[in-house]
């Protein structure tokens, strides 16, 4: 009758979290250690690795690269957001537009996005433009794909109980489609982050003169292992922060799963 | 007043399927305030007629109004009370209730202190911030019986809306919509396939014959209201019951229609 004893749920998560959180400071004891002892310069312990981002940092190579590279991400992810929810909105909403779309995404979900660049490279060259539209390529498809499956997995009793209460075409939408595909739109919008920031960091290698992956060139270039070492641990940790920050928006705004 | 006549309704052909034919020549009237439920074989077409009634499918021919003027579409003075609830799995309780004067726009504090005296009379006090999935099936369904009569519909239609619950839970139910009926004035049409049920709850019980579906007969029911608690022991009742299951032992008997040659 009651709500089902919910103890178990968050208690579980709550030692999975602490048992995360405790993994990686043994994780960076073993990689400090690890390099200390091996004496490979190829592998800088962690203490150098952190002492070089301190210094890209305050030599402001740091900021200013991750700011043209975040930059081409959030214009990326946000075109990738903007056009991928409402076309998979409609694509879950009408079948003929589904019908139509479908192969397209299909081919673009199955196909690896890298093989887009010097097709894109040809179109727009070096320019931050490639790389902006290889993030929202990247992005779109996977946030499409779970928009329409969203949209398409609400109960259709529902949208008739809707009806029968006079909703319009509209509330339909907004009332019972929209709040109904949320929690697969939030995962789409999780995994197309995931997929953004993999192309920022590939583009920025493979394109663009500026950002991260330039600075990571160059560092490689000189064989500076511990600056390679802690320009990945920025981006790693961008990479965290982005997807954490889409994960704790999504528990927010899908509380009503939880407790299954 | 709701009039049917003559209504027809045919299910177009899909996927390799042949179009079917569920509803033929029905006809029947049912009175303001009048409580009556409508039984029949499964598959003959109740709910689709009670679907047509509501506004969300339409007759291929024939006449269906109420009050005289046609339906054309849901309408706010009807309410569905589903068989499988259809509550929103992401509404709490009390926005549940509410969601029909949502649609209409009331604001969500008006609309929520209107739904409040509901939660009371259903015995759904406490659990107005749970969401559906937290509610056993019987107190879902009080939900969805809410949210109808929120609207403050002139006619509730139900469609099986005690079929997925647990008999005990069905018997509770039942005995609180005999109550709500015969408190408040409301055209009630109670589509069901549970014999005992029609015969307890209604003024008149209209029997359906097997696809193309028609009314075939109509009864009422010769009990007193309030209903007494004893019912079931009723004579008149035992034997009303005892009748309409003969009726529909014979359809589902009779011979499948002869094919053309």
């Amino acid at each position: 009758m009651t709500g089902r004893p919910r103890t178990a749920g968050p208690g579980l998560l709550l030692q999975d979290a602490r048992a995360g959180w405790l993994s990686l400071p043994v994780g960076v004891a073993v990689w400090e250690i690890a390099g200390r002892v091996s004496g490979f310069a190829f592998l800088p312990p962690f203490s150098a690795a952190a002492a070089a981002v301190w210094r890209m940092t305050w030599s402001g190579e740091l900021p200013l690269n991750m700011a043209a590279s975040l930059t081409a991400l959030a214009i990326g992810y946000a075109s990738a957001v903007g056009v991928g929810i409402p076309l998979g909105v409609v694509m879950g909403r009408f079948r003929r537009v589904d019908a139509v779309l479908d192969v397209y995404v299909t081919i673009l979900l199955a196909t690896p996005k890298l093989l887009f660049v010097p097709v894109l490279f040809g179109m727009f060259g070096t320019s931050r433009l490639t790389q902006v539209i290889f993030i929202f390529l990247s992005a779109a498809v996977i946030i499409t794909v779970n928009a329409r499956s969203g949209v398409r997995g609400v109960d259709a009793g529902c949208v008739e109980m809707a009806r029968a209460f006079g909703a319009t075409e509209r509330q339909v939408l907004t009332r019972v489609l929209l709040p109904g595909a949320l929690p697969l739109v939030m995962a789409g919008l999780r995994m197309g982050m995931g997929r953004g920031v993999r192309a920022m960091v590939m583009g920025d290698m493979l394109i663009a003169v500026v950002g991260m992956g330039a600075l990571l060139r160059k560092y490689g270039g000189r064989f500076d292992a511990a600056s390679v070492f802690g320009l990945l641990l920025v981006i790693v940790g961008v990479a965290l922060a982005c997807t954490w920050m889409i994960r704790s928006m999504e528990r927010r705004m899908t509380r009503w799963t939880e407790g299954a | 007043m709701i009039t049917v006549r003559d209504v027809r309704k045919t299910f177009p052909a899909r996927n390799g399927n042949a179009a079917t034919l569920a509803l033929q020549d029905v006809n029947l009237a049912i009175g303001t305030d009048e409580f009556v439920s409508i039984v029949g074989p499964s598959g003959c077409g109740k709910t689709t007629l009670l679907r047509m009634i509501a506004g969300l499918a339409l007759p291929d021919a024939g006449v269906l109004e109420i009050d005289g003027l046609p339906v054309t579409g849901p309408g706010p003075d009807r309410a569905v009370v589903f068989q499988q609830f259809a509550l929103l799995p992401w509404a709490t309780v009390a926005d549940n209730i509410a969601f029909g004067l949502e649609l209409r726009g009331m604001a969500r504090a008006e609309r929520l202190a209107a739904a409040d005296g509901l939660i009371h009379a259903m015995g759904l006090r406490g659990f107005e911030r749970h969401y559906p999935r937290q509610l056993s099936g019987g107190m879902q369904q009080r939900v969805g019986l809410a949210r109808a009569l929120a609207v403050n519909p002139a006619i509730l239609l139900m469609d099986e809306p005690f079929a997925s619950v647990d008999a005990q839970t069905r018997r509770t139910l039942q005995d609180d919509l005999l109550k709500l009926a015969e408190r408040s004035r409301k055209t009630i049409v109670f589509v069901t396939h549970d014999i005992d049920e029609a015969v307890r709850l209604a003024d008149r019980v209209m029997l359906m014959s097997p696809r193309p579906g028609r009314i075939v007969e109509s009864l009422t029911v010769p009990l007193p209201r309030p209903r007494p608690d004893d019912l079931d022991l009723a004579p008149e009742a035992i034997r009303l019951k005892a009748y309409l299951w003969q009726q529909l032992r014979g359809m589902q008997q009779a011979p499948p229609p002869a094919s053309l040659p």
